[in-house]
């Protein structure tokens, strides 16, 4: 078995210098990095646009490409890239303002960073940033955290001060990390249309060279970038790297076999263990920050308000066996905050698989057994529809140990999958009796969009004004302690309310030839490639 | 064949292109979801972001209204901006039609070429070894799903012997004529042979009907050569039912083939077709459609002109 486990190898970190920033000191080992070479990887979904802001996929290109101030390392720990350090209360970077409403976060930007063009990086690209993304005439996703800003000043060229409208703790986890836009190339331009959206200018490690749409994007060394290794070595190591758009899993499982791809992430778990086997190839798990969950709809059937009914299924469901059904790879939990987090709370009510019980717990709710098989109360059947993605194959495979762990304690559960937008649609809106399915979050996730009543993917119906208070609480403070404090006890209510069953974490697979140095994976939705500078390839 | 006749079927055109754009449109648009809702996979994507998204796309008015601007804006060759990329809908196509006509457009013609022999052949040799062999590849290659034959392909010939590469359209970094081929030369190959199964046994079929006609006893009677009875009295005749299958595979040169773009990552209008499906990216859509609709009616055309150069009894007036 060469499968690896890396993640949770906790790489040494002395923080507060630059050059532990991302992975560039891997397991305490410098070997002689060679220069050059090229890195193919596959990509399984076809670009829309290069931009980080508008694009609807993860920026896996874009990461290589563009910088921001601050960037989460593999423990989804922000780290500085632009910026000299990540701003906290502890260092002054943050100062929260007397009444406690408001607050200024200070960035110190590192001196003679170029564009990759030649140009200065200055403090007056950042500002340019936060006015293009707010703008109303982009048409962009990823606006979040524009609006928390009110003006943001530039006393010098290495100096930005932000001033924002309310306490943000969340305010890294978006419009500085995603990456900072040039201003000298930008400024008046349309972002809807403008050339950048296939050929970005950043700061970071690659350049674009060519972007052909559907078939593949080039890029090359950044002549410019400004880090060096521990050596003095300028960065990044690699000559090239090729992202080739493969659209169909099999195929892309061909292009690793015959060496056409050497870096390919997402690989079904079912391939797993034949490209385990493949001379040349590793296979590595990366923890991503996702949760598998069943969600009850409690503006659906009556019985699912029942939290009986509720205990009943979670202690039916063995999550040990669904991972099983996965190959064995996604890591069973208790609670809707992934382990990599300081605040997952492990001492949350638990619901170990318990089949007596959740008999025992369905009989005193007055459901008794029909000639069937399944419970009836009052003539009302415990029959219910199961929605997951339909294609989503490990969601598939999961639905069915749901099914087959149900029915064993008395309850029908009949598959009602739907693909796409109508997925999505039903998702929003509640169309579904239980759903099964996975989020993944950014480095600080906000909870309050799932589980607060008015949480824009609360779908489910789920309220409780407790829980709406905890989650304000933690989103409005940057006391680690007030915050960790709210987000441990919003779990333990979570689970003595059950809306939802937290079943498995669900690792990303990564198959990457042995030749990777450097190479380590990041379970943010800032994508693997977020620090491709110390990646090379052994001769 | 008159000139007027021709021009009456083109002016019958518009008409039903358009009955067919209304048809696309609203059968589209019955589709559950939008074309944002890709953003919503995405947790932290905010109410006001995809609302203002909305209105810049003009998704916030009524079906009808923004139907007529869009017909309105089509006729006149404003084909709108891609919702996905924000890029000009005719420049999304005219970059993929390139790999789309190269890939059906030799497919196609490797196809033609290889089954009507093959039909005429199997016919002429009814129920020898030979007849048996073709009959079996065709059953084969009609009954055989194109994903496993083409994963069967990739294993054999670029996972284990190394002669072909697996997906794409041309080495990075060398885009020369013959590396081209190599990439073409699988996909071609497995498009081709759908093809080749399907139109060699209707070319089978009505050739073994035709034989069977009077004129070709009388010719045979007549003591003409059996190559002449063959190739100057059937032959023309058995085409014709064949010409109506090809003309409607016609078509799929310029609409693209979904499985195998996909599985071959070619970079052609099919994969844009499902990438914009997915994403619900109506304006690209639209034009995929129409421009698929436009060639199946200009196809259907053709086939007529075909007949009547095929068959001396058919006018056209």
């Amino acid at each position: 078995m060469k499968y690896q486990q890396r993640v949770g190898h906790s790489v040494r970190r002395t923080s507060g210098t630059v050059a532990l920033s991302l992975g560039i000191l891997l397991s305490g080992m410098t070997l002689a990095q060679q220069r050059g070479g090229t890195l193919t990887v596959g990509l399984g979904y076809d670009i829309d646009t290069l931009n980080v802001y508008s694009t609807g996929y993860l920026g896996d290109v874009q990461a290589a490409v563009v910088e921001g101030l601050v960037a989460p390392d593999q423990k989804a720990r922000y780290v500085p890239v632009l910026a000299t350090r990540v701003p906290t209360v502890a260092n002054g970077g943050i100062k929260v303002a007397a009444d406690g409403k408001s607050m200024v976060v200070t960035y110190q930007l590192r001196p003679n960073v170029k564009w990759s063009d030649g140009q200065p990086f200055t403090s007056a690209d950042v500002k340019f940033t936060w006015e293009a993304v707010k703008n109303p005439k982009f048409i962009a996703e990823s606006k979040d955290g524009t609006e928390d800003i009110s003006s943001i000043e530039t006393p010098t060229p290495l100096t930005v001060v932000v001033n924002y409208k309310r306490v943000a703790p969340d305010f890294a986890s978006t419009l500085f990390t995603f990456g900072i836009l040039p201003k000298h190339t930008l400024e008046g331009k349309d972002l809807n249309t403008d050339v950048y959206n296939q050929q970005p200018l950043g700061t970071g490690p690659f350049k674009v060279t060519e972007y052909r749409k559907g078939q593949y994007v080039i890029l090359d060394r950044n002549p410019y970038y400004w880090r060096k290794d521990k050596a003095g070595v300028q960065l990044p190591y690699l000559d090239r790297m090729i992202f080739k758009i493969i659209p169909d899993s099999n195929t892309m499982v061909t292009q690793l076999k015959s060496g056409e791809v050497q870096l390919a992430y997402g690989v079904p778990y079912s391939q797993v263990s034949q490209l385990d086997n493949q001379p040349g190839l590793n296979v590595i798990k990366n923890s991503v920050l996702s949760w598998q969950h069943l969600d009850f709809n409690l503006k659906g059937p009556a019985p699912l308000r029942d939290l009986n009914v509720r205990k009943a299924f979670a202690y039916a469901i063995n999550k040990a066996t669904v991972s099983k059904a996965l190959g064995g790879y996604p890591t069973p939990i208790d609670t809707v905050v992934v382990p990599v987090f300081s605040y997952s709370n492990k001492l949350v009510p638990k619901y170990p698989y318990d089949p007596a019980k959740a008999k025992a717990l369905l009989d005193a709710a007055g459901y008794k057994p029909g000639p069937d098989g399944i419970r009836v109360k009052d003539g009302q059947r415990l029959s219910f529809n199961i929605m997951v993605q339909a294609g989503r194959s490990t969601d598939e495979d999961a639905e069915q140990v749901l099914i087959a762990s149900l029915k064993a304690v008395g309850v029908e559960l009949k598959p009602d999958n739907k693909s796409g937008v109508a997925f999505r649609d039903a998702r929003y809106k509640g169309g579904y009796d239980l759903f099964y399915s996975g989020w993944i979050t950014a480095a600080d996730p906000t909870y309050s969009v799932f589980f607060g009543s008015k949480g824009v993917n609360n779908g489910q119906g789920y309220s409780n004004p407790a829980v709406d208070a905890l989650l304000n609480t933690a989103e409005s403070s940057l006391d680690p302690q007030v915050r960790g404090k709210a987000l441990r006890d919003f779990q333990t209510l979570l689970m003595q309310d059950l809306p939802t069953i937290p079943i498995t974490s669900n690792p990303s697979m990564i198959a990457v030839t042995d030749k990777l140095g450097g190479f380590v994976p990041n379970p943010t939705n800032m994508t693997n490639f977020v620090n491709t500078s110390g990646w090379y390839l052994k001769k | 064949m008159s000139f007027s006749y021709l021009l009456k079927r083109l002016a019958g055109m518009l008409p039903l292109l358009l009955g067919v754009s209304l048809i696309l449109f609203g059968v589209l648009h019955l589709a559950p979801g939008g074309p944002l809702d890709v953003y919503a996979d995405n947790p932290s994507v905010t109410q006001e972001a995809l609302e203002q998204m909305r209105r810049a796309f003009g998704l916030d008015k009524p079906l009808p209204v923004q139907y007529l601007s869009w017909v309105l804006a089509f006729f006149q060759g404003e084909w709108g901006f891609s919702i996905r990329t924000a890029q000009p809908v005719v420049q999304e196509i005219l970059e993929r039609l390139p790999a789309t006509l190269m890939l059906s457009g030799t497919a196609f013609l490797v196809a033609l070429l290889v089954a009507i022999p093959l039909g005429v052949v199997s016919a002429t040799r009814r129920y020898s070894g030979v007849d048996y062999a073709i009959t079996l590849l065709s059953f084969l290659g009609i009954s055989m799903p194109v994903f496993w034959l083409a994963l069967m392909l990739q294993l054999l010939l670029s996972v284990q012997l190394r002669l072909l590469p697996s997906a794409g359209m041309l080495t990075i970094g060398d885009g020369s004529l013959p590396d081209l081929l190599r990439h073409l030369a699988m996909p071609a190959f497995i498009l081709a042979f759908a093809s080749v199964a399907g139109w060699s046994r209707y070319m089978r079929a009505s050739m073994v009907e035709v034989m069977g006609q009077d004129y070709v006893r009388t010719a045979r009677a007549k003591g003409v050569s059996s190559r002449r009875v063959i190739y100057a009295h059937a032959f023309r005749n058995a085409l014709i039912p064949v010409v109506t299958v090809v003309a409607l595979d016609f078509a799929s040169v310029l609409s693209g083939a979904v499985i195998t773009e996909t599985i071959f990552a070619w970079p052609g209008i099919g994969r844009l077709f499902i990438d914009s499906m997915n994403g619900r990216d109506y304006p690209v859509l639209m034009a995929i459609l129409m421009v698929g609709s436009f060639a199946l009616i200009i196809s259907n055309l053709l086939a007529d002109l075909a007949y009547a150069a095929i068959d001396p009894r058919i006018r056209y007036a």
